[in-house]
């Protein structure tokens, strides 16, 4: 597949006028139909018919193209997507500033760019299983006699019965436990409870050491996608918008006050892997499959596939997060959800308008 | 043509493999096996084995745990018991005495005993005409508690011996597949521990050794520990124990367990095998729980054991007692002036007087002895038997090289890792059903859908079978993996879809579109596999099984499943 690429760039010179006047009539074909296309999603051997008649009259009309050669951005303009595309980058530009200063803002006031759970900062948490407990109550009590304390319930999500609530403070196991008892008025061991204890200064260490695996992860990323597409402004593309899904997803979970804990970064670093995809199906259809169809219609090829691929795993990640009952299993599958979401967004908004920018800046249809 | 191409035909093969592999085929000849065998019990002397498959006991069937528990309740064989006492003679039947002798006064009152009318406090005579003047409490109780014959017959033996309704060993039924359950699903316990400094290669697998065989000797059979390392170069110790967590699992592993008998400032004997040849375990004659009392509200009871030492030690107990010196107390016995003090980890935790007759003797036998405190006298006297029971792993194993610091613990209940079981399989069938539903509305097709499914399928099930083969247990963590790898299959499925039925590549072949499909596919794998690759140091490793099994998955299904999916496609496509 590199090989050909570096064929094409060879000649490009040569074939691409002829080939880019070949595509412009299809172009302008296409932009027309394409209202009518998206309200006909689905009925493809319509499609089909006609793009067997655009072929036909491709060839027909090659020599007569010839003379429009450079006119084709006007044309392309017709289009709604030609139009509006200058726009939607912008809008998703402007979320993507939004969620850096959502960030930043959070940083400030909380001094890191995360809510932490016990297992990054140190602390206690101690799952108590009993079907009879009142949240609100607990907590009156627990104030005061405990550090910072977090309360929540496990449910069962067919019959929607309280299987066991959670505490996670910062206090010591042994505090935390003794209190505990007192209100519960018996004694907790490992058949009624589970307790799990982070030394601070381990998962201070366990923060770092996760950050870190994260950029590495990206860079490993990065090095990826370069060897894939070996063009250096797309992949740039790419992985930009690889990382404003990764902050804006970030940026999400802050706001809507989600915890993050190991299992949440392990959650960040498969984002990393799942966001470049369909940035990287969306390049690969544009970049190296020239001769298929127009841009637009390129474009939209890939835009059919991919908003299949991320809506498929997104109801796969929802559905888990709304059944599934163990912290580690919601907090994940949350994660991945808000993370789709924004590479449904950049993807499509940014990476697409930015692509047809580059290929119109470089003559590419 | 609906040729079975040898993607298709490698894709079923793995999965009769799989079957095969992850089927556990020891159900068929048993459902309840031994998990482990309490040491020096009936159990352990009659040579039963850990792993053996319980058929028949007594000739009953066992078929599930409930089978095992009513077969043992049906060995309740009581016998009559005769109590002589001061205060009149006291008859019951049991299978046990139900009280224990301090001297001759009658301590822990329970079950029938006190029904019978025993308390607390009398003084006993005689048990069944067994004269407590000849013989001592221990033997009589040998004597006394009824045993029976048991017949055990397993896949591997038929065992036939005398016991109490105490067999000694612990049970558990066979699983019907190989998957290993993680921590988090089947309950227990993992702890991180670091050492006081750093450890080169060989003092860590030391370390390990001791921790293993302290556990091991405390009675925990189902132990991992080993060393792991993280990104900033740290090395720790790592415990793992499935099913339930003891309340000692702290002391046992973070305790330096460093024991020493002193008399004023010389040491007599350390723990371990050097100067300790036997510790007295699990038999009353020589290990019990000696005495209770009330001391300032609270509970306290004391318990001794007897511990050999070595001739060296019994040599340095007889110079160091040569040239103490006799009292006499007004009990009108004779102890020596000095004490005989214990210190575990460097804290008093006992002082024995030393009997005026032990004075510059060679003596090898030695009593230990130690305390527990409880609210309650039955809180006191657990608390007791616990200490005995880890200060005789201690003896036993010796003290750990080195000073350890738990700094990360979890102990996760077994009630709650089978709600967690439960739950993630709706959630796995929910997800499914909702993916294949997305992708019928999508295209309508049901020729589609079908190998969707199989290949989803196939690629969960090829998953555990490399975990089946590599040990690997599966945790919460894993099965998100197992999720989000089905994830990136069903995208790549779609790529190819799309690729097949595209227009635009009409000019191209199927094998051709199949093959662009596959250099999209190929470049979101190796994006998703170097973003997870740090994962497996980051973290002393404890997120490892979200990574393993995602990379297991999506390697899978590059490899195996896509391939067979894009042959099973050109066959539907061209149909």
């Amino acid at each position: 597949m590199e090989e050909e690429t570096k064929a094409e760039a060879e000649q490009e010179e040569k074939q691409e006028k002829q080939k880019q006047e070949q595509e412009e009539t299809e172009e302008t074909k296409k932009t027309e139909d394409k209202e009518k296309e998206t309200e006909e999603k689905g009925k493809k051997e319509k499609e089909i018919k006609e793009e067997q008649k655009e072929e036909k009259k491709e060839t027909n009309q090659e020599a007569k193209h010839e003379k429009k050669e450079y006119k084709h951005i006007k044309f392309l303009s017709s289009g709604w997507y030609d139009k509006n595309y200058k726009i939607l980058l912008i809008i998703s530009l402007l979320v993507f500033v939004l969620a850096i200063g959502s960030i930043v803002l959070f940083y400030t006031k909380h001094g890191d760019i995360m809510n932490k759970d016990v297992t990054l900062t140190g602390g206690t948490t101690i799952t108590v299983y009993t079907s009879d407990v009142n949240l609100a109550e607990l907590e009156a009590f627990l104030k005061g006699k405990l550090g910072e304390v977090n309360i929540r319930k496990l449910e069962d999500i067919t019959t929607r019965k309280t299987i066991a609530f959670v505490v996670e403070t910062s206090s010591d196991a042994n505090v935390t436990k003794a209190v505990l008892e007192e209100y519960l008025k018996y004694p907790l061991d490992n058949s009624n409870s589970s307790t799990e204890i982070s030394g601070a200064s381990l998962a201070k260490s366990f923060y770092h050491q996760l950050l870190i695996a994260m950029a590495v992860a990206f860079v490993f990323m990065a090095i990826v996608v370069f060897i894939i597409f070996r063009n250096l402004i797309p992949c740039l593309m790419i992985v930009f918008c690889a990382a404003a899904d990764i902050i804006s997803a970030l940026a999400l979970a802050n706001v809507l006050g989600f915890r993050i804990s190991t299992a949440g970064i392990a959650a960040f670093l498969m984002l990393i892997g799942y966001s470049v995809d369909t940035d990287t199906m969306l390049t690969t259809k544009v970049l190296k499959r020239r001769g298929e169809g127009a841009l637009n219609s390129r474009i939209k090829s890939a835009f059919k596939t991919g908003l299949i691929m991320t809506l498929t795993s997104l109801a796969a990640v929802l559905i888990g997060y709304f059944i599934a009952n163990s912290d580690v299993l919601k907090e994940i599958f949350f994660i991945l959800a808000c993370g789709l979401a924004m590479d449904l967004f950049y993807t499509w908004l940014a990476n697409a308008s930015l692509l047809k920018l580059y290929c119109e800046k470089k003559k590419i249809s | 043509m609906a040729k079975i191409t040898w993607r298709i035909w490698l894709l079923i093969i793995l999965l009769v493999i799989a079957g095969i592999v992850i089927f556990n085929w020891q159900i068929l000849y048993g459902k309840v096996y031994v998990k482990s065998i309490v040491p020096n019990s009936s159990a352990a002397q009659a040579g039963i084995a850990q792993g053996e498959l319980i058929k028949e006991i007594n000739g009953k069937a066992i078929n599930s745990i409930e089978d095992y528990s009513n077969a043992l309740a049906l060995l309740k064989n009581e016998a009559e018991i005769i109590v002589e006492t001061e205060n009149g003679t006291f008859r019951y039947n049991s299978a046990t005495l139900d009280f224990e002798l301090d001297n001759k006064t009658i301590r822990h009152v329970s079950g029938n005993a006190e029904i019978a009318g025993l308390k607390e406090g009398m003084i006993v005579e005689s048990i069944n005409n067994f004269s407590l003047e000849t013989y001592t409490f221990s033997e009589i109780k040998e004597k006394v508690e009824p045993k029976t014959k048991i017949t055990i017959k397993t896949n591997k033996n038929e065992y036939v011996f005398l016991s109490t309704n105490n067999i000694g060993m612990v049970v558990s039924e066979v699983w019907p597949t190989r998957i290993k359950a993680g921590l988090d699903l089947q309950g227990g316990a993992r702890a991180l521990v670091k050492p006081e400094r750093a450890l080169t290669r060989e003092e860590m697998a030391n370390l390990i050794e001791t921790v293993r065989y302290r556990l091991n000797v405390y009675g925990l059979t189902d132990v991992n520990v080993k060393d792991v390392s993280d990104l900033e170069g740290n090395t720790y110790l790592m415990v793992e124990l499935a099913g339930a967590t003891p309340i000692e699992l702290q002391d046992l592993i973070a305790k330096q367990g460093k024991f020493e008998a002193k008399i004023g400032n010389e040491t007599v004997f350390v723990g371990g095998h050097n100067d300790i040849t036997f510790v007295c375990r699990n038999d009353a004659s020589c290990a019990r729980i000696e005495s209770c009392n009330a001391i300032e509200g609270s509970e306290s009871c004391r318990f001794q054991f007897e511990v050999h030492l070595s001739e060296a030690a019994a040599k340095r107990h007889a110079e160091l007692t040569a040239n103490l010196i006799e009292n006499t107390t007004g009990e009108g016995k004779s102890y020596l002036n000095e004490t005989l003090d214990l210190y575990l980890d460097d804290k008093l935790v006992d002082s024995l007087f030393i009997s005026s007759d032990l004075k510059g003797k060679v003596t090898t036998a030695v009593a230990v002895s130690g305390s527990g405190i409880g609210k309650t006298r039955l809180e006191a006297y657990n608390n007791a038997e616990t200490n005995m029971k880890k200060l005789q792993t201690i003896l036993i194993t010796g003290s750990l090289p080195f000073k350890l610091e738990i700094i990360k613990l979890d102990s996760i209940s077994p009630t709650l890792g089978q709600e967690f079981t439960k739950n993630v399989i709706v959630a796995a069938l929910a997800a499914f059903v909702g993916v294949c539903l997305i992708i019928y509305i999508r295209y309508r097709k049901f020729q589609l859908f079908i190998p969707v499914i199989i290949t989803i399928v196939s690629e969960t099930v090829l998953t555990l079978l490399i975990a089946v083969i590599i040990h690997w247990n599966i945790d919460l963590a894993s099965i998100a993996g197992i999720i989000a790898a089905i994830g990136t299959g069903v995208d790549d499925q779609i790529v190819m879809i799309d690729e097949s039925e595209s227009k635009a590549a009409k000019q191209y072949s199927m094998k051709e579109r199949i093959k662009r499909a596959f250099f999209i596919i190929m470049g979101a794998y190796a994006t998703v596999v170097v973003s997870l690759l740090p994962l497996w140091w980051a973290g002393a490793g404890l997120l490892r099984g979200f990574a393993v099994t995602t990379l297991l998955g999506i390697t899978v299904g590059v490899f195996v499943t896509r391939p067979a999916f894009a042959d099973i496609l050109k066959i539907i496509t061209k149909e």
